[in-house]
């Protein structure tokens, strides 16, 4: 450590910035795209109908149990070339982290409106609403709050994840420090940075969330 | 008579248990029917049948001339028909009491806001809690809170109102100013059905007592007759723990 090089930092510090940038919009792409993504698979996987229901529960198992990492290589390599026709490795990350996404957020879909006591849908069905409003009015505004701390600790954990898309050469954050560590042959210089910067992230994050959720 | 609510060969069970047998009653207009009877004798299955918030296997159920379990019939119709009252209030928490009272009549019958207000806040009038309008259901006692449930469940209009242990979550202070407001709705002619352990209304309410038993409807009768001279040896068994 004694010949720490701030010099290194320095030579990639717009790297790192741009690299940073990135991940950013990686993560928030990834989530909002997943929670959309997520609010569809969720509801498809309370429904009463199984032909909605089973496949949505299969999506869930497929993305919750097998290696993010072997997500993002099958999309970038397998699924969005063939889709949508780009090699561009910013897209698959986003696709592959989206796609990741809505199976966690899916389930945090399910578990809060699966929270709400069921003398709420009772009486909201005896009112005569149909079971939109009682949704739209009832349940997903009293669920919506009890969400948001499940929602903040996926972002967070999307936030982290990012840097495995590293290895599809997408260049954020985590792929400018391999770069950084490997043309100077240094660990502690670039990957002490990206620490710090990931940090910060995810530090920031966690207050603003405190935040919304006491003003809430 | 005129019957509102008719039920033929009413059955249910969950699972193996049987919760419902055979129920068959004819309820009329501006009649209080009072169900009582043990705990798990099927008393609020019965009453929940009456607007599907459980699902019959078996029989019949006709609210006003409408089959219930007919599959051309949207149910919704026929709840916003039916007024229910809940042991635990289920007031929605994040609205405030007369947002509680509106939201039904606004997005079911389609009322102006104006509308809906006006006629919330007559009924707040009524169960005793103008000044409660702007509160939020967290805020309120029992009593109150049963209150504006029930000050809910009148805003949609209803011919029918059902009761399910209305005063079985309330402190012992509380239970009379429940049952008073179910007293002048029982007056001013609203048809009730009320599960309820209160023997004093019963008596004092109901035009006719049902008592349950183990899923079946054990008698039918006026109340001086049920509380004085039971028919069954089970209704005079109950009768004698409770009264």
């Amino acid at each position: 450590m004694a010949d720490f090089r701030f010099d290194i930092i320095w030579d990639y510090f717009p790297l790192f910035m741009r690299g940073t940038l990135y991940t950013i919009g990686i993560s928030v792409s990834g989530i909002i795209l997943g929670s959309i993504l997520g609010l569809l698979i969720g509801f498809g996987n309370m429904s009463s109908r199984w032909y909605l229901r089973l496949p949505m529960r299969g999506y869930i198992h497929f993305f919750r149990g097998t290696p993010l990492l072997l997500q993002i290589l099958i999309v970038h390599y397998g699924v969005v070339y063939n889709v949508l026709g780009t090699t561009d490795a910013i897209v698959a990350a986003i696709v592959a982290l989206a796609l990741n996404a809505a199976a966690y957020t899916a389930e945090i879909y399910r578990a809060g409106i699966q929270s709400i006591d069921r003398g709420q849908s009772e009486a909201a069905k005896s009112l005569g609403m149909t079971h939109f409003q009682m949704m739209r009015y009832i349940i997903v505004p009293q669920a919506v709050k009890r969400m948001i701390p499940a929602f903040g600790n996926e972002f967070i954990v999307l936030i982290k994840d990012s840097s495995l898309v590293a290895v599809i050469a997408a260049p954020e954050l985590m792929y400018w420090s391999r770069a950084a560590s490997s043309q100077y042959g240094k660990i502690w210089e670039p990957y002490l940075t990206a620490a710090v910067i990931y940090l910060f992230l995810t530090y920031s994050l966690n207050k603003l969330l405190i935040y919304l959720e006491r003003k809430m | 008579m005129d019957a509102i609510i008719q039920v033929k060969d009413l059955s249910k069970s969950f699972g193996p248990n049987v919760v419902l047998s055979d129920i068959d009653i004819e309820i009329n207009r501006q009649e209080v029917v009072v169900v009582v009877g043990p705990s798990g004798s099927g008393k609020s299955t019965f009453l929940r049948c009456l607007n599907l918030l459980e699902m019959p296997e078996r029989g019949e159920i006709t609210i006003d001339g409408r089959p219930l379990l007919d599959k051309h019939t949207r149910i919704e119709e026929i709840r916003a028909e039916v007024g229910m009252v809940f042991q635990h209030f289920n007031l929605f928490p994040h609205m405030s009491v007369i947002d509680n009272i509106m939201l039904s009549p606004m997005k079911v019958r389609k009322r102006s806001p104006e509308q809906a207000r006006k006629k919330g806040m007559e009924l707040l009038g009524k169960v005793g809690l103008t000044d409660k309008a702007e509160a939020y259901p967290s805020s309120l006692s029992g009593g109150q809170a049963q209150r504006v449930a029930i000050a809910r469940a009148l805003a949609m209009e209803p011919k029918i109102m059902l009761f399910d242990e209305p005063t079985s979550a309330l402190d012992p202070e509380m239970i009379g100013e429940v049952l008073a407001v179910m007293k002048d709705l029982a007056r001013e002619g609203m048809t009730m059905v009320v599960v309820t352990h209160e023997m004093g209304f019963a008596r004092e309410v109901g035009n006719r007592i049902v008592f349950m038993e183990q899923g079946r409807i054990l008698e039918i009768s006026s109340p001086e007759q049920l509380f004085d001279h039971p028919k069954h040896e089970r209704t005079k068994e109950f009768l004698s723990k409770i009264l």
